[in-house]
């Protein structure tokens, strides 16, 4: 049942997800998902391990494409009202306006600078003041710059988990998107350093629209404002996430977020 | 009645003392063996190192200031002439020299003895060899790079890439007299040229109008010999590239390409300036191996014997004004005309010492300071192969 609308609308969805089937060569691990994200607006996905978050969190961008014979087989993902799907999308540019951040932090093993500067530079800026300005910008939304601004040409390997993670976000948004996409951003960090991306997610959602995953319950009820439970490739719930947590209407969801789960 | 493993004694004064069991006794068998074997390879290195040590060096060197033999490392190679006088003094010289001397003697000259190539120094096998590294590592490294890079990168994983990377690893076992005379038949005989007036042997002309591509070799050269090195070393160029661009992480690759960049931006800002350091230390390796391959380039390149430098040849005269820029393209014509010359080159010099010629004393102390110069030369790239790899590795660790 598709439970999409289920939730509140009032501005139109960055990211929807009509209807969609995808499929790794051998088996389709998500099953007709219907799905919205909206803009300025924290959501989360939750669910066992193996359900389908990562992949689902992939379609956005596509970038689950690199495998051999993976594909949508059904149903459309449209992000700012555009079919990512039809010929006429340029790869790079839905990426560039799609960020993404990785499980594991991480940054190239090269300066700070030259990391956040990486997107832009590979969308052809090369004026020095642009780049500076734009890194500056990055940094400082991923209240990195006080501690950062003196050792720009520092390697980045050099920093700590917490900060490495920060600059990945930092090098996500500087090529300004709309969507930020995080797979699990704080499952190797410690709980300072996760509180602090919480933090950092919630103000991303200012000028960003936000998917992440996660394992961790209470994360999702800090910080995502709408959650979807995703269960053997299914979205069995979708909603505001105060409500999902705290009166779920599907008996899967409930022993789930209980954790008496089988 | 089910086997109990026999409980043995336990001494309480030492619960650990040895049982001296077959195991034990295969383990220090297994383990003499080992280190017998190791020794062996040691010894027999040592040994050979040594013997070269001890008779080349002092050719090669010299006691006194600059503390080697110059003379032997900037002259081309020549005739030796060595004449005694009737007292029995012993005077080696050249042939300019021969003359002098037997006049100046008269007919107190009891003797004179010639022995080919083992006079004035190595240059000219030093310049050769060098020329044909640069030009085989050149084009190894643009062509084992380019496909390493398809293969890791680019090639979806099925039979056929497979079948390619086995016949990659083939190549590698291919002898070298086989390369040799690949080289002799694709780039000596047949390779295309572009010339005004294609030869009679060519085997395929192709008329351009402003010239003709002729398929008719580049004869004996640097060009053809420098090529053929490229084949024989490709296969190392390519496996170890493809490891090095393997040992970057997919962490790397995913988030360039989830920024928004193309394959090859990619590679080229995310993948390959980790992988760079490892393939330019196994190519230093490579520079090893082409230098001391001697079959490869005995029907491409060597000269057993040349009495010029590549660059000695006669060339286009340039008109009285010529300044490096007025004439770039006489200037790039007349560089280029450097790597079309066939030269002379160290592993094959030595061995025309060796086994080309009678032997003497004059002989075997040219031999040996020849060995002696190229260990040197290969062990020094193996030294910046070695300090190459630890601060790349320190610089590039992730
Ligand atoms: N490249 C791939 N090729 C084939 N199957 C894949 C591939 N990647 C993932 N899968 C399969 O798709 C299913 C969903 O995987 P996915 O990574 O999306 O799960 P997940 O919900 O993110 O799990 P986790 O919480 O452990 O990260 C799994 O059964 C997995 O085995
Ligand atoms: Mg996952």
């Amino acid at each position: 049942m598709p439970p999409s609308a289920s939730s509140p609308k009032q501005l139109p969805p960055v990211v929807e997800f009509r209807g969609v089937d995808f499929r790794y060569s051998t088996h389709t691990v998500l099953h007709n998902i219907h799905l919205s994200a909206e803009r300025n607006r924290v959501t989360a996905l939750i669910g066992p391990s193996g359900c389908g978050k990562s992949t689902l969190l992939r379609c956005v961008n596509r970038m689950n494409e690199r495998f051999v014979g993976a594909r949508v087989s059904q149903g459309q993902v449209f992000v700012k009202g555009k079919n990512i799907h039809d010929t006429d999308v340029d790869l790079t540019q839905l990426r560039k306006q799609v960020g993404m951040v990785f499980q594991k932090s991480n940054p190239f093993p090269k300066s700070i600078y030259d990391n956040v500067a990486y997107g832009l530079r590979i969308h052809g800026v090369t004026a020095k003041d642009i780049l500076d300005d734009a890194v500056e910008r990055a940094l400082r939304s991923a209240v990195l710059w006080q501690e950062l601004k003196d050792r720009l040409n520092q390697n980045a390997l050099r920093l700590s988990g917490g900060e490495q993670q920060r600059l990945c976000i930092a090098r996500a948004i500087a090529t300004n998107p709309d969507v930020l996409l995080m797979d699990e951003p704080c499952s190797a960090l410690d709980p300072i350093a996760t509180l602090q991306i919480e933090e950092l997610m919630q103000q991303l959602a200012r000028d960003y629209t936000v998917i992440f995953v996660t394992h961790n319950m209470q994360q999702a009820v800090r910080v995502s404002d709408y959650t979807a439970f995703l269960h053997l490739g299914k979205l069995i719930e979708f909603g505001d996430t105060e409500e999902l947590f705290s009166n779920p209407k599907q008996k899967l969801t409930e022993s789930y977020l209980r954790g008496t789960f089988s | 009645m089910i086997n109990t493993p026999i409980q043995p004694k336990i001494d309480p004064a030492n619960p650990f003392v040895g049982r001296h069991s077959r195991n034990q006794t295969l383990e220090s068998f297994v383990r003499w063996v080992l280190r017998c074997g190791t020794l062996v390879i040691v010894s027999v290195t040592a040994a050979i190192v040594l013997h070269i040590a001890v008779k080349g060096a002092p050719v090669a060197l010299s006691r006194e200031w600059p503390f080697v033999n110059v003379a032997f490392l900037t002259e081309l190679p020549s005739t030796l002439h060595v004449i005694q006088d009737n007292q029995g003094h012993i005077i080696e010289t050249d042939v300019n020299g021969a003359d002098a001397i037997k006049m100046e003697l008269g007919a107190n000259l009891r003797e004179e003895k010639t022995i080919s190539y083992s006079g004035g120094g190595i240059l000219g096998p030093i310049v050769g060899t060098a020329m044909l590294v640069i030009v085989s590592v050149g084009v190894a490294l643009f062509l084992g790079v380019a496909s390493a890079i398809y293969l890791s990168e680019y090639a979806s994983h099925g039979t056929f890439i497979e079948m390619v990377r086995l016949a990659i690893l083939n190549l590698a076992g291919v002898p070298s007299v086989v390369f040799g005379l690949f080289g002799l038949g694709a780039f000596v005989l047949t390779a295309p040229v572009f010339t005004n007036s294609p030869l009679d042997r060519a085997i395929f002309t192709l008329p351009l109008g402003f010239t003709t591509l002729s398929f008719q070799g580049w004869d004996t050269c640097v060009l053809s010999g420098g090529f053929t090195l490229a084949f024989v070393i490709l296969p190392v160029i390519i496996t170890a590239s493809e490891q090095c661009l393997q040992a970057v992480p997919l962490e790397f690759r995913e988030t360039s390409m989830a920024l928004g960049a193309t394959r090859w931006q990619t590679i080229w800002r995310a993948v390959l300036p980790f992988a760079t350091p490892g393939i330019l230390t196994s190519s230093i390796l490579g520079i090893a191996r082409a230098a001391g391959e001697t079959a490869p380039i005995m029907f491409t390149a060597a000269l057993a014997f040349k009495d010029k430098l590549p660059w000695q040849k006669d060339q286009i005269s340039l008109p009285a004004d010529a300044s490096l820029f007025a004439h770039w393209e006489q200037n790039i014509q007349r560089f280029l005309a450097i790597f079309t010359e066939s030269v002379q080159a160290l592993p094959y010099h030595i061995y025309t010492l060796a086994a080309r010629i009678p032997q003497n004393e004059y002989s075997e102390r040219a031999q040996y300071g020849s060995v002696f110069v190229f260990l040197i030369l290969v062990a020094s790239l193996a030294a910046t192969s070695i300090w190459m790899r630890r601060s790349l590795r320190a610089k590039y660790k992730w």
